[in-house]
């Protein structure tokens, strides 16, 4: 066998079990063959890929070189970590999991400050009479910097932190914070708040493709493959398969399902027999199964779909055209 | 001998003989050391520039860096030499370190910086007529020289009748071109860009008497039980609070001060020029630029007095170089042939106080870069 397309994904934590799952889904079972020790596997029944277990920081890095084809890790360490992050990686695909948003916080105390504005203010007022700058404690440095410079905020210095950041304006070691949140408990429980216009990305996992990666047409076709079971679940998902049968039915009818349910038509319009399978969006399908029947079918079927499969796979389309735009800082690598 | 050398030390030969007549000028060499504590740059600098340094750390997890230039290590030198807070003068040839897209990160720059003294217009002209001295030793004939000064806009804006934020803003966003036109924008208007968030609280504050007004908030944050974390007290969340109850009783910049703002940043030309439409404007909108207006005036005076074809500078009101740390004159030396500036420097009398000193010290000094200069000239 010709070497593997490398897929890498998160080692441990919440984040592995829901990269698992979401592979699980589309029928991708991940797998140590040597033991749960092992940090190198591959996919149940599924041949040429490699998945290598590594941590979300690790999987970025190895992205921007190139020494891995496809990772899961969230966009925030992408963004943060590369420089530049679309001339390096392609975002492939959001996974729907690991949202976070990375946000500006101040502590509450500060009713003076409701946005950047203030915060920029706040912040030059700061030097002026303390004679020194403000201090931001954070592990996204290169988020805040871009994000602090788009709104003019000069004022202020950033201290790294590693773990707890949002403790650091308690411990007197900053006076503000750039950290993940999902529900700002954990910000409120520390006396802080984050500003009104202070939220500098809304990250989620992403499926991560490296522009350095060496792409040969094998691994294209890999990837093709496994793109396209992941896009057959994705549009399995947003479905649920209604069937009936009825003679009344014509195109007329049909152009009103669509434009009223929203409805896709994977297989045309009714067959001899009367015969009809849609696909229609779950909030729309009670809509629907009261329509045909107002319209004289006799019965409705809805079911829920595993995959669905169509001829054209665009998330595929998306990431070879990505690929053959060379922008990234590398050569290809050759591994 | 390979080409290479041979240049290299035609380059160097020249520059020490630059060296040589800043130190016939009265400055004494320095050479700080190559590695720095980090904090100082990216203090003075903004964080900015920390993606264009070298930086590293020390055992203990200080940060540590490659100088990315010369002026905060003289500085810090001399502050820590027994001649801190006297009048000297330092100049140096040495590497500095910057992450330069498509140039190499280690290159050569030679410069003065002087400390403490209070002349500061005859200060200001010696610089300038010393960073011409470079570009005529290295054959340069006609460069073209850029002229600026951050203390013209900045008691300009003292002068003017706005709430103390927006002065403060003004300031800040100076070294900013697009944020000082949108700081315009956001000034005039103000009063539509919707509700503070304590509106009603903030208008009935508005006309009452400040001190009751500060104390109220002040136990209104205390009774909350809202500590002061992170740095800022009690009072000074109080003392914007109110100061924001100015700003939102329906204050916006009006459209005349707007107008003022722009016809003093669009002034430019030759110095006797700029120096009369200041004046005019000065006359005009009924108020002073004094002391900014005669030190500009004198140091014009002292620069003819060195010999400097006045004339041919190119002045303008807008003309700040990027670096927070400026507060008086400042100027660039360029020439068609490359992108940066040859010579660069400034006032920068705010600096050794942020440095540590305890009593404000005057400093003006410039930079020269060798391989530019080289790169331009002619034979020697």
């Amino acid at each position: 066998m010709s070497a593997p397309l490398i897929l890498a994904v998160p080692a441990k934590g919440r984040l592995q079990q829901n990269t698992e799952s979401f592979f699980a889904r589309s029928g991708l079972e991940l797998v140590k063959p040597r033991g749960p020790r092992d940090y190198r596997g591959a996919i149940a029944g599924f041949d040429g890929v490699e998945i290598a277990f590594l941590s979300a920081a690790e999987i970025t890095a190895q992205l921007d070189q190139g020494t891995v084809h496809l990772g899961v890790t969230g966009e925030d360490l992408v963004r943060e970590m590369i420089p530049d992050a679309d001339r390096q990686v392609v975002f492939v695909d959001q996974l729907g999991f690991g949202f976070a948003n990375v946000a500006v916080a101040v502590p509450q105390a500060w009713i003076d400050v409701r946005n950047m504005a203030d915060l920029d203010d706040v912040a030059t007022a700061f030097r002026l009479k303390h004679e020194r700058k403000m201090r931001l404690a954070t592990k996204y440095a290169n988020l805040t910097r871009g994000f602090f410079a788009d709104h003019g905020v000069v004022d202020y210095r950033i201290v790294e932190s590693s773990g707890a950041t949002e403790a650091a304006p308690a411990a007197g070691t900053a006076e503000m914070i750039v950290d993940i949140t999902t529900t700002g408990a954990t910000l409120a429980a520390n006396g802080l708040k984050v500003i009104d216009d202070g939220i500098i990305l809304r990250s989620q996992a992403n499926l991560v493709a490296a522009r350095a990666g060496a792409w040969d047409a094998q691994r294209r076709e890999t990837a093709r493959m496994l793109l396209d079971r992941i896009a057959a679940q994705k549009r399995a998902h947003g479905y649920r398969e209604v069937r009936t049968r009825f003679a009344a039915m014509n195109d007329t009818l049909l152009n009103t399902a669509r434009q009223k349910f929203g409805i896709a038509t994977p297989f045309g319009g009714p067959t001899s027999s009367g015969m009809l399978t849609l696909h229609c969006p779950p909030k729309h399908v009670h809509a629907l199964a009261s329509f045909l029947r107002e319209h004289g079918a006799e019965a409705v079927s809805v079911a829920a779909l595993d995959y669905v499969y169509a001829r054209d796979n665009p998330v595929y389309a998306r990431l070879v055209a990505e690929l053959e735009r060379n922008t990234s800082r590398a050569a290809a690598n050759p591994l | 001998m390979t080409v290479m050398s041979s240049m290299a030390t035609s380059t160097e030969l020249r520059a020490q003989k630059l060296i040589s007549s800043y130190v016939r000028a009265g400055y004494s060499p320095i050479e700080p050391p190559l590695v720095q504590p980090a904090e100082p740059f990216l203090d003075l600098s903004g964080e900015d520039i920390r993606r264009r340094m070298f930086l590293t750390t020390d055992p203990t997890g200080r940060e540590l860096c490659l100088r990315p230039d010369l002026t905060i290590p003289v500085s810090r030198a001399y502050l820590a030499s027994a001649a801190a807070g006297k009048t000297a003068g330092f100049c140096y040839l040495g590497a500095v370190f910057r992450h330069r897209e498509g140039a190499a990160a280690e290159f050569l720059q030679a410069g003065i910086e002087s400390f403490a003294r209070q002349d500061k217009a005859a200060a200001d002209a010696e610089m300038l007529a010393l960073g011409l001295e470079a570009t005529t030793l290295y054959g340069l004939a006609a460069p073209d020289i850029r002229v600026g000064d951050v203390g013209l806009f900045s008691t300009f804006v003292a002068a003017l009748d706005l709430p103390p934020a927006w002065k403060r803003r003004l300031v800040k966003d100076f070294n900013r071109k697009w944020s000082l036109a949108h700081d315009l924008d956001q000034l005039a208007l103000s009063a539509a860009s919707g509700p503070p968030e304590y509106q009603g609280v903030l208008a009935a504050l508005a006309g009452s008497d400040p001190k009751a007004a500060h104390h109220l908030v002040t136990d209104l944050l205390s009774i909350a039980g809202i500590e002061a974390v992170g740095g800022r007290s009690v009072a000074e969340i109080a003392e914007r609070f109110l100061e924001q109850a100015a700003l939102g009783a329906g204050s916006r910049l009006p459209r005349e001060t707007r107008a003022l703002i722009e016809r003093f940043l669009a002034v430019r030309g030759g110095p006797d020029e700029v120096a009369g439409e200041l004046r005019n404007l000065a006359a005009d909108a009924d108020l002073s630029l004094n002391p900014a207006l005669d030190l500009f005036e004198t140091r014009t005076g002292f620069l003819a007095t060195r010999g400097v074809d006045v004339r041919k500078m190119h002045v303008s009101t807008a003309f700040g170089r990027g670096f927070d740390y400026y507060t008086g004159f400042v100027f660039e030396i360029h020439d068609a042939r490359t992108k940066g500036p040859l010579i660069a420097g400034g006032r920068y009398d705010g600096l050794l106080t942020r440095l540590g000193a305890s009593e404000p010290i005057p400093a003006v000094g410039f930079a020269a870069s060798i391989e530019e200069l080289a790169a331009c000239g002619g034979e020697p």
